[in-house]
């Protein structure tokens, strides 16, 4: 089956090889886990290592911000503009979802001018302050979602999580948006031993198979390294995991 | 001194040595401190498409104080705005000549006797 390799060692294999061509694949988890630093490097390898042109949309940072942000891994984004391969939009969802709903509309025409292929979506939980009910809000982003696949896009959306630590919980609506995306990655912070580390799952992809285990991944001067996966301890995606010995004494000792 | 051009003298440098193109670009199109920072933001940030609200949000502005300033630079064919509804949506120019205009405009205002000439001129006439 046809691949889009974020070209993210292990996290492509955690996928099944890749994503799955214009497909929407959301990326969610607490701030600072590593969610744009994900969607910039499938960028960015984009452009580098698969000939696939890229648009970022950004409803937050300012492009610069991005510009720097990349450069500290060594990714030249400035460069990859101007050579006509990468544009960095800063925009608002309402103005996106209606310029998207045009025929002939900004970010249509930016895509087929840069030949796009790959789109970030930084970031999705602005989409909440469109529609404060759960339905408009699916609505929006099914809309939303379906015009950029409409553009031969394959789809980074990120969605930040309030918890630091273990389960944010989710809301209706945010359940409601899981069920719209074709897979769903989940990036933790996990405290072991006094030291927090970071933990990665992909809880699914619709029409394929995918690794279950979770995974502990760094962002390091290169990127995202996805690393093994936790051994001898559950209750990992709570924030506080247990080794299996503590967890099987809780569990079947002491009741 | 004699005549407008050589009023101001700062740092070693009359407004007469100025690059005329771009004094010329400073006296018709950018000529409030609003609109330098839009113009400032809109080149760092190129790909922006947004309504007067949200460029307000970004540039930590009251939405009323840059709306009337955005519609000029529409006016001066710095942006280009395209309805939303009853909203404009600003984005920047396509047209390579005023690009490079504004590519110059910023980088001469890293040069601080550029910078204080610029100044002086925009608080000059708006107090006429």
């Amino acid at each position: 089956m046809n691949r889009v390799r974020t070209g993210i060692q292990g996290y492509d294999d955690m996928l099944g090889g890749g994503y799955l061509p214009q497909t929407a694949n959301l990326v969610e988890g607490a701030p600072g886990t590593g969610k744009t630093t994900l969607g910039m490097q499938f960028i960015y390898n984009g452009v580098a290592q698969f000939d696939e042109p890229g648009l970022i949309l950004t409803f937050e940072e300012f492009p610069q911000q991005y510009y720097s942000d990349a450069a500290s891994f060594g990714w030249n984004f400035r460069a990859l503009e101007q050579s006509g391969k990468l544009r960095v939009v800063l925009t608002s969802p309402e103005v996106s979802l209606s310029d998207l709903r045009q025929v002939g509309g900004r970010i249509e025409t930016m895509a087929r001018e840069v030949g796009a292929r790959r789109v970030l979506v930084d970031s999705l939980s602005h989409f909440e302050r469109l529609a404060p009910d759960p339905l408009a809000l699916r609505e929006s982003v099914y809309t939303f979602i379906n015009a950029l696949k409409r553009e031969g896009l394959t789809l980074v959306l990120t969605r930040e999580s309030t918890a630091l630590l273990g389960d944010a919980g989710t809301g209706e609506g945010e359940e409601d948006i899981a069920f719209v995306v074709d897979s769903y990655t989940l990036m933790r912070y996990v405290e072991i031993e006094s030291a927090v580390r970071k933990a990665m799952l992909v809880l699914k992809v619709r029409g394929s198979e995918h690794a279950r285990d979770i995974r502990q991944f760094e962002v390091t001067g290169r990127g995202l390294e996805v690393q093994a996966r936790f051994e001898g301890r559950e209750g990992i995606m709570s924030g506080s995991p247990r080794r299996m010995a503590e967890a099987f004494d809780q569990a079947f000792v002491h009741k | 001194m004699s005549g407008q051009s050589t009023v101001f003298h700062l740092a070693g440098r009359t407004i007469a040595e100025m690059d005329q193109e771009l004094l010329a670009f400073l006296k018709a199109k950018v000529n409030t401190f609003i609109k330098w920072d839009l113009v400032r933001f809109f080149h760092e940030n190129p790909h922006t498409s947004d309504t007067a609200e949200n460029i307000a949000r970004y540039a930590g502005r009251e939405a009323t104080a840059i709306a009337a300033e955005l519609a000029d630079l529409a006016e001066s064919g710095i942006l280009v705005s395209h309805p939303l509804g009853n909203l404009p949506i600003y984005s920047l120019t396509g047209d390579a000549r005023t690009l490079d205009l504004i590519a110059r405009f910023v980088a001469a205002c890293d040069d601080r006797q550029f910078r204080v000439a610029a100044i002086h001129y925009i608080i000059r006439s708006n107090k006429r």
